[in-house]
């Protein structure tokens, strides 16, 4: 299952059983399984038995509709960083801060919602949290945005480093203004009021959020592939001095593509405020950016195999808490899995793509 | 007075970030980033607490420190350099694999206490008023780190081997017909840079804090990485930009101690801003300077 899902992400270029096609193949699925089975072996030096976990893992997360939701949850903000790395990255941008920038979404968000939309009917309440949402992102990556315009600073550093400070900005609001009178000294937002909760599906707690994530999705491809703005970017991207030479207005372009990424990160953070927690606190969306930098890099930053590469990464996260609850290792151990499979899929990507 | 608490705070808090740049400045010479260094950081923070822990021996936690190190950044060099994997996202791979191992590893050693490193006062210079205690009271990785900086750059500019180092940067061909490998050289600069790094570490967990907190380095490694930039590849500003770090870490604890009124998590973000300032300041004048390899890694497009 681990390897169709890979073969999907591979560009169809000769014919389907050549030589060279099924070498690939084997290769795919050898790098899909070599993480599991290294592993493995560290599991059972835990005395964990890994086959029995790996079952349980499979069936925690495609056993149940419940469980599968879990995994399309964890899914959809990966998919929106991922988004938020892989459209800058078209344009030549290295975009680091999804981190930074959904959590400021996050913040945004929720203080829209505590402070201005409490009474607020949902058809009025939540679009207009989304729209502050995507603000707070679109602000912070803003600051890279002119760093790099204004400043002529490298963006994979600023980015990088700003996510350290958006985290201190939200404890900053989560220990202030924003901190809940009546959690005595928890750092966290009061709860959001209930009608601006996204509506589940019955029998999970999947929001309707991943659908939203998927249609970003969608529009991110469309815009790249098929109008002359995606065009552009592509141009942009591909060779900076021929857009230069062409009359592009490049800082214009980094600005805005920057502005977009940054907005579907806040977008992401959003969501996980009126999806799923209801409040704001100082770890939400934790790793999330992270990990949608790698799912983009994973999926060529290409928007529809970005929504494989998001889901195979949600699946690895829900499938950790399997691990956590049947095993009793604690939740950083997924995190070592998740890494695993990365380093056996850089060690092959460049043999992959030639 | 607070002027000499921030002072000597700044080489105390600033040494493991020194060590990671210093390591790190070796490893972009040659044409590596590696911004793994948060990664071999926390694994040899881990690693040194853990074998002072076990020996008590701070020095042999140091070397199982660098070592540590030194095995995170053998991934990445490897991934990087013999499987041609994109160095960007491998070393933000690397930084994931690090918070992952070293809190897995480290649960047991969370509430552990050791003696550790402790400051050394030196005789006689230590008794000079102000600069005594800025300077000479301090531990002994510290004084170590300090005698690093001009040896690594005799190194760098004064000899054969920092010419081939530089050389792996810059124009690798020209090493090649020169009849020296320049893979290998990479693959040394990087691990002499993750030795560094684990070193750092080190002295975060068992010289400066003596203890094991999950994450502690917070973001160190990646400062680290942007202090290179800002000291145009150059030992002694990466120095003095780890420094002006350390102090502005030192100046959280000054501020607290004073009661003065400003909120703590305004003084957590101030070593990062300050980051980011200097490399604002600097960022014009620094093109020239940077490793011709490295160009390539910045404009390459991420998913290489």
């Amino acid at each position: 299952m681990k390897a169709g899902t890979s073969l999907t992400v591979m560009p169809v270029r000769e014919s389907f059983l050549s030589a060279g096609r099924l070498r690939k193949i084997g290769l795919t699925i050898t790098v899909f399984l070599a993480p599991f089975v290294l592993y493995g072996l560290f599991l059972l030096c835990y005395e964990v038995n890994p086959i029995e976990l790996y079952w349980s893992m499979l069936k925690s997360t495609f056993g149940s509709l419940f469980g599968f939701g879990e995994v399309l949850l964890k899914a959809t903000p990966i998919l929106l960083t991922g988004l938020a790395a892989a459209l800058p990255a078209r344009a030549g941008l290295i975009n680091v801060g999804g981190e930074g920038q959904l959590i400021i979404g996050a913040l945004f968000a929720t203080f829209a919602a505590v402070f201005f939309l409490d009474s607020a009917p949902s058809w009025v309440g939540i679009p207009l949290m989304l729209v502050f949402g995507a603000l707070g992102g679109a602000v912070w990556a803003g600051i890279v945005a002119v760093l790099k315009t204004a400043g002529r600073m490298n963006e994979t550093i600023s980015s990088l480093l700003l996510n350290y400070v958006a985290t201190h900005t939200v404890s900053y609001f989560v220990h202030g203004i924003l901190k809940d009178p009546a959690a005595f000294n928890w750092p966290y937002s009061p709860q959001i009021s209930w009608q601006l909760r996204l509506p589940t599906i019955t029998g999970t707690r999947l929001h309707i959020g991943f659908i939203l994530a998927i249609l970003l999705a969608a529009v991110v491809w469309f815009i790249l592939s098929w109008t002359k703005l995606g065009f552009n970017i592509r141009v942009l991207g591909g060779n900076k001095l021929a857009a230069q030479r062409t009359g592009f207005r490049i800082n214009w372009m980094y600005v805005w593509v920057l502005l977009a990424a940054g907005a579907l990160a806040g977008i992401a953070g959003m969501i996980e405020i009126t999806g799923i927690e209801g409040r704001l606190r100082s770890t939400t969306g934790v790793n999330y950016g992270y990990l949608g930098f790698l799912a983009a890099w994973m999926a060529w930053n290409h928007p529809l195999r970005l929504l494989f590469t998001s889901f195979l990464l949600g699946m690895i996260a829900v499938a950790g808490n399997t691990l956590e609850i049947g095993s009793g290792l604690p939740a950083s151990s997924v995190q070592i899995l998740m890494a695993l499979v990365l380093f056996f899929l850089m060690g092959i990507a460049r043999r992959l793509r030639s | 007075m607070i002027i000499t608490d921030i002072l000597t705070g700044a080489l105390r808090s600033g040494t493991s970030v020194m060590l990671a740049s210093q390591g790190e400045l070796i490893s972009e010479r040659a044409g590596v980033i590696n911004l793994g260094m948060e990664g071999s950081m926390l694994a040899g923070a881990l690693g040194g607490f853990a074998v002072t822990v076990w020996t008590g021996n701070p020095w042999l936690g140091t070397l199982s420190g660098g070592l540590c190190g030194l095995i995170i950044s053998l991934i990445h060099s490897f991934l990087v350099l013999s499987c041609g994997a994109n160095q960007l996202a491998t070393g933000l791979t690397i930084m994931f694999f690090g918070i992952g191992v070293t809190s897995f590893f480290g649960r047991s050693f969370v509430s552990e206490q050791i003696v550790g490193f402790n400051p050394v006062p030196i005789p006689i210079l230590s008794d000079i008023p102000f600069i005594g205690d800025v300077l000479f009271n301090h531990d002994p990785l510290t004084y170590l780190s300090i005698l690093l900086v001009p040896v690594l750059w005799y190194v760098l500019f004064r000899t054969r081997l920092g010419v081939i180092i530089r050389a792996a940067g810059e124009k690798e061909d020209v090493l090649f017909a020169s009849g020296i490998n320049p893979l290998l050289v990479r693959y040394c600069a990087v691990l002499a840079g993750g030795f560094l790094a684990g070193v750092g570490g080190t002295q975060l967990s068992v010289a400066y804090t003596h203890s094991w907190v999950e994450n502690m380095t917070a973001g160190r490694g990646v400062v680290a990485v942007a202090l290179v930039i800002f000291a145009s590849w150059r030992p002694a500003m990466a120095m003095v930009g780890s420094y002006l770090f350390g102090a502005a870490q030192a100046l959280q604890l000054t501020v607290q101690q004073q009661g003065w009124p400003i909120s703590t998590f305004f003084l957590f973000m101030v070593p990062y801003l300050l980051t980011l300032a200097a490399l604002l300041i600097v960022e014009r004048r620094k093109r020239s300077s940077m490793p011709e390899a490295l160009g390539n890694v910045f404009s390459a497009d991420a998913g290489g």
